[in-house]
């Protein structure tokens, strides 16, 4: 293949550079901008501490559910191809056209206490409004076809040939799950984890309608930084908003990294 | 019997891809399923390994009934004509597999994969990955992964199909060898007819879902049964409005006893020479000449020739047909 020539070199990385590059590394700016006693207390102030604390428990609730769900119906869409299994094909990419306060509004519709069935559930006594599952729920809808659109592919370019053929020689349908189709569909299934993770911790406009953004209860680490903002208390803002970078930056390094080393062992397995 | 299935139906979406077909394989015997693409030769193959459930019909191993047997309780070793390698595991790894269902202990595993990769010529590869070996070594490692389980009989879909010429020939050979010294039973589906021929002790010819024919290559290819049979396994020529294989004919000297033929082209395929010809009255027909025979005559456009049938001194001494030998349709 040719080189790209200078110019479009240059254009690219301008592109990147003033979308990502720069109001990042403004954030990082901001947050080390007083120094690091500032941004030590600026880390130990309580009320994000608390966001923390509840954006990690919806991430550790809300991932694995994504995964499940993901590879289970990206199985059946692959596997058992119907009528239905299309239209939930299709269905499941809307969360991604959706705009966040749209799902959060509609769940709301639907669950609060006077909604659709909220209140059947009120009248059991459960409040999924403004707490932990309605956070958790909003997060899983913006983050439902992260895991599938990375599964799909990967399970259609495969086949089922492998799977067939582990059949014949002896292995029943648990062990052929675990040793040729999740073992194949691994890295994809790991890639769409660290996006759903992303977008976990870093949603906002669902998150918002939902949790009510009760500060010391229901409040997440976006939606923390933004009431900071709000308040005028920026540089703590940008110390959350450092953190949350952080993260995701992490999360992708450590997937690239683990994924390109084995990807040069047994190039065979990956996309 | 090693294999038999009887009355064998199955559609996919409407469409009747076999059409109650019924055969048996013999003890350590090698069937080549031979037919055009959308016969119904790999369907009856996943049949036959479980793969693909039957619409009716019955399937037994080794006399016992596996029709409703899943894939996995009938012991059959299947090769995918794509070799369907285990991607994320090694080579030896792959070999292995089968034995690890098996709960085969992991010294006398490693023992038999090293006989296995040994067998198969792949020992210097044992810890290499798929994607590192080429078609002929991925093709190996298949059969090595599926002989593992000792199964009592192979099947193998199109196993050559996906190799360049000169790797298919060999290993054409090789797996025929490597057949003959397991003695094991194996069903080989084909489309390719001069493969089948070079491989099988006995073919099947499937098309549009039933038999058309079945029985040694040399039976067949001398008495196919229907016109596509004889189409299929090889060229035909026609003299006088009755079909013969080309090298039937001969070409001789304007004389009483043959038709006359005046040559319109000479076309040379490697060892054999192609004399199209043209008759008087306007129908025409081809011959096919040895080099030599073509050096004898020399035939030049233009020229005049007679054709005749060639004297068959070998027909007393053809193969009589064996005992499950079987014809369908209608015969020429």
């Amino acid at each position: 293949m040719k080189r790209p020539s200078l110019v479009l070199r240059c254009l690219v990385i301008f592109y990147v550079g003033a979308l990502l590059a720069l109001p990042l590394g403004f954030v990082f700016q901001q947050a080390f901008s007083h120094g690091w006693d500032q941004l030590w207390a600026a880390l130990h102030n309580h009320a994000m501490d608390l966001a923390i604390l509840l954006t990690a428990k919806v991430a550790i609730l809300a991932v694995p559910l994504n995964v499940l769900f993901g590879v289970g119906v990206s199985l059946w869409i692959v596997r058992h191809p119907s009528k239905l299994s299309r239209i939930v094909d299709v269905v499941i990419d809307v969360p991604l056209a959706l705009s966040p306060i749209i799902v959060g509004l509609v769940l709301e519709l639907a669950y609060a206490q006077n909604g659709w069935f909220g209140s059947t559930f009120a009248a059991l006594g459960l409040h999924v409004m403004f707490s932990y599952p309605a956070i958790v729920m909003a997060s899983v809808f913006v983050s439902l076809p992260l895991v599938s659109r990375q599964v799909i592919p990967l399970l259609r370019e495969i086949g089922d040939h492998q799977e067939q053929t582990a059949a014949t020689l002896g292995a029943k349908p648990t062990r052929i799950f675990f040793t040729i189709t999740l073992r194949s569909i691994a890295w994809a299934a790991a890639y769409g984890v660290t996006l759903t993770l992303a977008r976990v911790i870093g949603e906002y406009g669902a998150v918002l309608i939902v949790s009510g953004n009760i500060a010391l209860i229901t409040q997440t680490l976006t939606l923390n930084i933004g009431a900071n903002f709000e308040s005028f208390n920026s540089y703590q803002g940008f110390v959350g908003a450092l953190l949350l970078a952080l993260v995701s930056v992490l999360a992708l390094t450590v997937i690239g990294v683990a994924r390109h080393r084995l990807e040069r062992k047994r190039h065979g397995s990956f996309v | 019997m090693a294999v038999s299935y009887s009355g064998v139906t199955k559609s996919f979406r409407g469409r009747l891809v076999l059409d109650g077909i019924s055969d048996v394989v013999n003890e350590g015997e090698l069937t080549a399923l031979l037919g055009p693409s959308g016969s119904g030769k790999s369907t009856l193959l996943k049949i036959i390994a479980g793969l693909t459930p039957l619409d009716s019909g019955r399937v037994s191993l080794a006399g016992k009934d596996v029709t409703n047997a899943p894939a996995r309780d009938r012991h059959i070793g299947f090769c995918f004509q794509d070799y369907a390698p285990f991607r994320h595991l090694s080579l030896r790894e792959n070999v292995a597999y089968g034995l690890k269902v098996q709960r085969v202990p992991r010294a006398q595993r490693q023992e038999q994969v090293n006989e296995l990769l040994r067998l198969v010529r792949l020992e210097d590869y044992a810890d290499q990955y798929p994607h590192q070996l080429s078609g002929g070594q991925r093709q190996r490692m298949a059969l090595a992964r599926a002989l593992a389980i000792k199964p009592d009989v192979l099947l193998l879909d199109e196993p050559f199909a996906a190799l360049d010429a000169q790797v298919r020939g060999e290993l054409r050979s090789w797996v025929r060898a490597l057949q003959q010294e397991l003695g094991i039973t194996t069903i080989l589906v084909t489309h390719d007819q001069v493969e089948a021929m070079e491989i099988a002790d006995r073919l099947v010819i499937l098309n549009e879902g039933r038999i058309e024919q079945a029985g040694r290559p040399a039976f067949v290819y001398d008495h196919p049964a229907t016109d596509f049979v004889a189409a299929f396994l090889g060229p035909i020529t026609s003299l006088g409005g009755i079909s013969y294989r080309p090298h039937e004919l001969e070409l001789v000297a304007i004389n009483d006893t043959a038709d006359a033929f005046t040559v319109r082209d000479v076309v040379r395929l490697g060892f054999e020479v192609r004399v199209v010809l043209k008759a008087d009255e306007g129908t025409s027909t081809w011959v096919q000449l040895t080099h030599d025979q073509a050096k004898q005559l020399n035939p030049k456009v233009g020229q005049r020739f007679g054709v005749r049938v060639r004297s068959r001194v070998d027909s007393s001494s053809q193969s009589a047909p064996s005992s499950h030998e079987t014809t369908h349709g209608s015969a020429t």
